[in-house]
This record gives structure tokens, C-alpha cells and sequence, in this order.
């Protein structure tokens, strides 16, 4: 597989832009697809994701593994990954650090734990364990949230940055939901910022949010990407880029020259800002050659689960 | 590196968070509204208070966004039956219909599966039942052929041909037969981006019109069918072809009985070269494949 150039912009293909998409030149690096829409049996969604594969690099971005969920890992949809993976050779996959299921119940959202050290464990072995199946970089996603766990011990980034330490995975940082999640919880999101290890970020998301009545912020996608996320996201841009940039828009899509608008700010905004060069932040080129461990294919190994 | 069990409260807290999700909304007020005091006091203490919420109104968050995101599914799902009924009182069907149908799968392709079967029992003696019925399996087909897998065309050979008398011929995923009383099938390219006010009724057919719903590489296309031609390929798609035909005989009107063996053999031909069948089988068929 290739990997992703750092300093790249890619886009979340939706079919909303099917047509312009696949009608003019390629205007982004790469792009994002939703893996659960293509894992089924119809042709056509299997017809344009080769399209668009065929125009460049096509990552997946899953919401159903369900990675925390209590019941053991589906071994079948990991299966049906793994072909989908191989057939586009996607450059890594990612979903999310959270669970969506439950008691033979999917809940089809991104749902939250308590921070606590018996989950980073569980969490890290998991991802490990997808990232062995699928042969190539696994990275998971923080999540927004809307709730406080009393139960938990360790604060999200110590959460985040221990599961992936521990997995030795990719992370996919969403800085629209490190804002929100800033926001509802009352936390400095540079503190976050400051305790992930850019040398593991896969790519970088942005996206917009709502605002609820009562102040709190939900991660909708379906808005323009605030100011604020911007300011954050050139903070962690001097903190670690650079990273692929990758932009969500989910919900009132406006058409594809708009999104591509707002994706341009990301790169308009970058010049000018630093990056770092250090050996926990290895320079670009160094970064194209970030690879973890032992990324091969493996048997299924059910006692790891 | 070694497995780690999976925490003993994970199961309990996740069956706590669970039911929180899957709390019906209330509809008294106008507006779909979470009933925070009908959450397991369990549930809520789980939670912090936030500066600007109540621990119970955060977790309403999670629990409007399961109910609307499924809404949305379902509505995506069923565009004809959202249009007649207006997404309001369609709402109110599909959040009985979670209830005692919740996802089980990671797909949301899922979701929507057995709404329209179980739509006749919802609307009770609602004056619209039939049309929307329709309408509902209308759109089921429209999903199911989206979803279909490639398949090879039944081409029979000379032993096909010899065993065609006593054997059923199996229609493939990629078709479906479509009978409907009122315009439907023309209603559906029309609808409009607005689902909340409901679509006038669409006019009834002087008689059941008949189509068949194909999946083809760019979308579906409804090919129109004569009135004893769905008959028959009903027929044939349910029992064997020698009893398919003598069926039909028996339901045709004595003076037309005498054009039929022509008829059903371009028919039957036709279907074959349309590519309506994937192979013959003498098992019983499955009764959801046809109207």
C-alpha cells in the first residue's frame, strides 16, 4: 500500500457529490468513504467506490466496529473489512474509540465510556488486534461527547493517548471534536492537544457543529467549520504537523465547490505557521515513512479478543 | 500481548446507557421531546452535571440523536409511504415499529427491513390502509433491488428445457413484479424535498396496473407489463410452469383462451431474454419475492 503524503487535504465522499465528483478532475488528494456503505453486496456503491479509487487514494472510515462494546469483536464484519480494505488498498482505515452496541442491540451512534485503565487495555488489544487482521495501519478516532462519566479516573487524553500508545495504532484526531468536547466538559483543548503523539496521526479531521439551546455543543456536520476549530486546528498544526487534513460534511451538504472552499482555508492557513521538527515529531518526509508494527495479515486469533 | 476480560460492569453500564437511547420520544407537546424523567435513576447518576445541563438532559442528547438518526433511516427508506403520510405521522409508525423491532446489526441497510410488513397492523383501520400498504411495499422493493447482488441470467439449455414443465422458475434479486392500484410508481420521481406536509393521494388506475421493478447498472427502471403477462410470471415465479399455465388458463375468460399459447410463449420468452430469472428450483418459493 502507499501511503499518504502529510501535507494533503482529502474530503468525506458523499454520494451528495457523486455526479461532480466524478465528472471534473480530482480536486483534492484523497478522500474518505464511509466503510459500512460499502461492505454490502450491491454493485453500485461497490462500482463507485472503484471510480473512485480510480481517481485517487480512498481511505476508509468505519462507525460500526463497535470497539468497546462488551460482546467480543464481529469477526465477520472484520472479514468483510478486511476484503473491502485490500480490494481499494486503502492507504490505513479508521473508526472510532467508543461503542455502538450492545446485548445483540446496535445503537448505530458514537457512543462514550467511563476513562478508566481497564478500558485503555481492552481498547488496545482490540485495535491491535484489527490492526494485525487488516494488514495495514489501523487508527482510531476520538469522539465527541456530551457526558461525564463519575466513573471515570483519567482524563480523555490521557484516555486517548494511552490506547494508542498501548496498541501502538494510528489516531485520528477529529480537532472539531476535541472542541466540543472542550466545550460541553469545560476542559483547556490545548491540553489535549499537547498530550497526543503527532507521530501516530493518521490524518487530521474538521468538521462543523450546533449549538443546542442550552449551550451545548453536538457534532453534527452539518455546518461550516467554526472559527474556533480553525484557531485549533493551527495549533495542533504547530504542534505536530504536518498531517493529512480531512474534511466531514455530513448533514445540509452544500455542493461540492463550497466544500471545497472551506477545505482550502486549511492550507491557506498553514503558510505561515511553523511545524516542528524533532524526533517525537519527525519531519514530513520522515513521516511518509511512518509504518507500525508487524502491520501483516494474520489468522483470525480468537483468544485475542 | 494478552487478552484482557472485558470489565464486569461494561455489560450492565452499557444495558443502562442502552435503554436510555432507545427511551420512545413523547409527541403530546407537538414536538418530539426526551422524557428525562422516565431515565433509570442508574443511568442518570452515572453522569455529571455540567455548568449549563442537568446530567439527564446530557444524556437526552444521545437519547434524541438515536431516535432522529433512526427517523431519518426510515424515512430515507420508505420516501413514497414519508410523502403520503407527512414525516410527523410517519414518525409516530416508525418509533412503534423500533420499538419492538430495534437494530441488531451494524448496518443501517438493516433498519428499515420488516416496515412494511408490519405498516397494515400500525395504521388500524386508517382510511388510506391500502394505498399506503403500497406505498410501503413499493419503496421495500425499491430498497431490496438497490441492494441486490449481481447475478448470472437463467439461459436454459436443452435440459433445462426438459425439466421446465415440472419446475419452478426462480426470479432473480434483480427483479421484482409490481401490481399497484393507484400511480404510485409515477408519484415517486415527483416527490418533493419537503416531507412534513403529507402528498395529496395519487389517482387510482382504471384497472391494477403491472410492472417490472429491475435493477439495472444506474438505478431502476420499471418496465410495464400487460395485465396477464404479471399474471402469469407471478404464476410462474410460485409454482411450476405447468401448473403456472394451467392456472392462468383457468383464470382467463373462455373467449380469450384461444390466444393464450401464443401469448405465454412470447411471454415467457421475453422474460428470459430480460433476464427475469436466475435458474429453476423445485423447492417452494419465497412469497416476498412477488406482489
Amino acid at each position: 500500500m502507499s501511503p499518504i503524503p502529510r501535507d494533503t487535504l482529502g474530503l468525506a465522499l458523499r454520494p451528495r457529490h457523486y455526479p461532480d465528483f466524478f465528472a471534473r478532475p480530482t480536486a483534492v488528494d484523497y478522500v474518505e468513504v464511509i466503510s459500512e456503505n460499502f461492505l454490502g453486496p450491491a454493485p453500485l456503491p461497490r462500482e463507485r467506490l472503484l471510480r473512485a479509487r480510480a481517481k485517487g487514494p480512498v481511505v476508509l472510515h468505519g462507525v460500526g466496529l463497535n470497539l468497546l462494546g462488551h460482546a467480543p469483536l464481529d469477526e465477520a464484519y472484520l472479514d468483510a473489512l478486511c476484503r473491502l480494505a485490500d480490494l481499494i488498498d486503502a492507504p490505513f482505515v479508521t473508526d472510532h474509540l467508543c461503542w455502538t452496541g450492545a446485548h445483540g442491540l446496535s445503537h448505530h451512534d458514537l457512543l462514550p465510556v467511563p476513562f478508566v485503565p481497564e478500558l485503555v487495555a481492552l481498547a488496545a488489544e482490540r485495535a491491535a488486534y484489527v490492526q494485525r487482521r487488516l494488514g495495514r495501519p489501523f487508527g482510531v478516532e476520538n469522539l465527541s461527547s456530551y457526558v461525564d462519566f463519575t466513573r471515570s479516573t483519567m482524563t480523555e487524553w490521557e484516555f486517548v493517548a494511552a490506547v494508542v500508545r498501548e496498541a501502538d495504532c494510528g489516531l485520528l484526531l477529529d480537532v472539531n471534536n476535541v472542541f466540543v468536547s472542550s466545550r460541553n466538559h469545560g476542559f483547556d483543548p490545548l491540553d489535549y492537544l499537547r498530550a497526543m503523539d503527532f507521530s501516530r496521526v493518521l490524518q487530521v479531521h474538521v468538521a462543523g457543529h450546533s449549538r443546542e439551546p442550552d449551550g451545548t455543543l453536538v457534532d453534527t456536520h452539518d455546518h461550516p467549520v467554526t472559527d474556533d476549530v480553525w484557531a485549533l486546528y493551527a495549533r495542533a498544526w504547530e504542534l505536530g504537523g504536518p498531517f493529512p487534513t480531512l474534511l466531514e460534511w455530513d448533514e445540509k451538504i452544500p455542493p461540492l465547490d463550497e466544500v471545497l472552499a472551506v477545505l482550502a482555508r486549511a492550507r491557506t492557513m498553514r503558510e505561515g505557521l511553523s511545524t516542528p521538527r524533532s524526533p517525537s515529531n519527525p519531519s514530513a518526509e520522515d513521516r511518509v515513512r511512518i509504518s507500525f508494527t508487524n502491520p501483516t495479515h494474520d489468522a483470525k486469533n480468537p483468544t485475542l479478543r | 500481548m494478552s487478552a484482557p476480560p472485558t470489565p464486569d460492569w461494561l455489560a450492565d453500564f452499557q444495558h443502562r446507557f442502552g435503554a436510555v437511547l432507545r427511551e420512545p420520544l413523547d409527541r403530546a407537546t407537538g414536538t418530539l421531546t426526551a422524557r428525562v424523567v422516565r431515565y433509570a435513576p442508574d443511568a442518570v447518576r452515572e453522569i455529571r452535571d455540567a455548568a449549563n445541563a442537568s446530567a439527564a438532559a446530557r444524556l437526552a442528547v444521545y437519547n434524541r440523536q438515536y431516535w432522529f438518526r433512526l427517523f431519518s433511516v426510515l424515512q430515507t427508506a420508505y420516501p413514497l409511504t414519508t410523502h403520503l403520510l407527512g414525516a410527523w405521522r410517519f414518525n409516530a409508525y416508525a418509533q412503534a415499529f423500533l420499538n419492538a423491532h430495534p437494530p441488531r446489526t451494524w448496518t443501517l441497510d438493516d433498519v428499515p427491513e420488516g416496515f412494511d410488513d408490519a405498516l397494515p397492523a400500525l395504521l388500524g383501520d386508517d382510511p388510506a390502509r391500502a394505498l399506503l400498504t403500497d406505498a410501503a411495499r413499493l419503496d421495500a422493493h425499491w430498497r431490496v433491488l438497490f441492494h441486490a447482488p449481481d447475478v448470472t441470467p437463467f439461459r436454459p439449455g436443452a435440459a433445462e428445457a426438459a425439466r421446465l414443465p415440472d419446475s419452478r422458475l426462480v426470479l432473480s434479486p434483480r427483479v421484482r413484479l409490481w401490481c399497484e392500484r393507484h400511480a404510485l410508481l409515477a408519484l415517486r420521481p415527483q416527490l418533493r424535498a419537503d416531507r412534513e406536509t403529507p402528498h395529496a393521494a395519487p389517482p387510482a388506475h382504471a384497472a391494477p396496473a403491472w410492472f417490472a421493478l429491475l435493477a439495472e447498472p444506474h438505478g431502476i427502471r420499471a418496465v410495464p407489463l400487460e395485465p396477464r403477462e404479471g399474471a402469469l410470471l407471478t404464476l410462474l415465479a410460485r409454482h411450476p410452469v405447468r401448473d403456472a399455465l394451467a392456472q392462468l388458463e383457468a383464470e382467463t375468460p373462455a373467449a380469450e383462451r384461444a390466444a393464450l399459447p401464443a401469448q405465454t410463449q412470447r411471454w415467457l420468452a421475453q422474460s428470459v431474454a430480460r433476464g427475469f430469472w436466475v435458474g429453476l428450483a423445485d423447492t417452494p418459493p419465497n412469497p416476498t419475492l412477488t406482489e
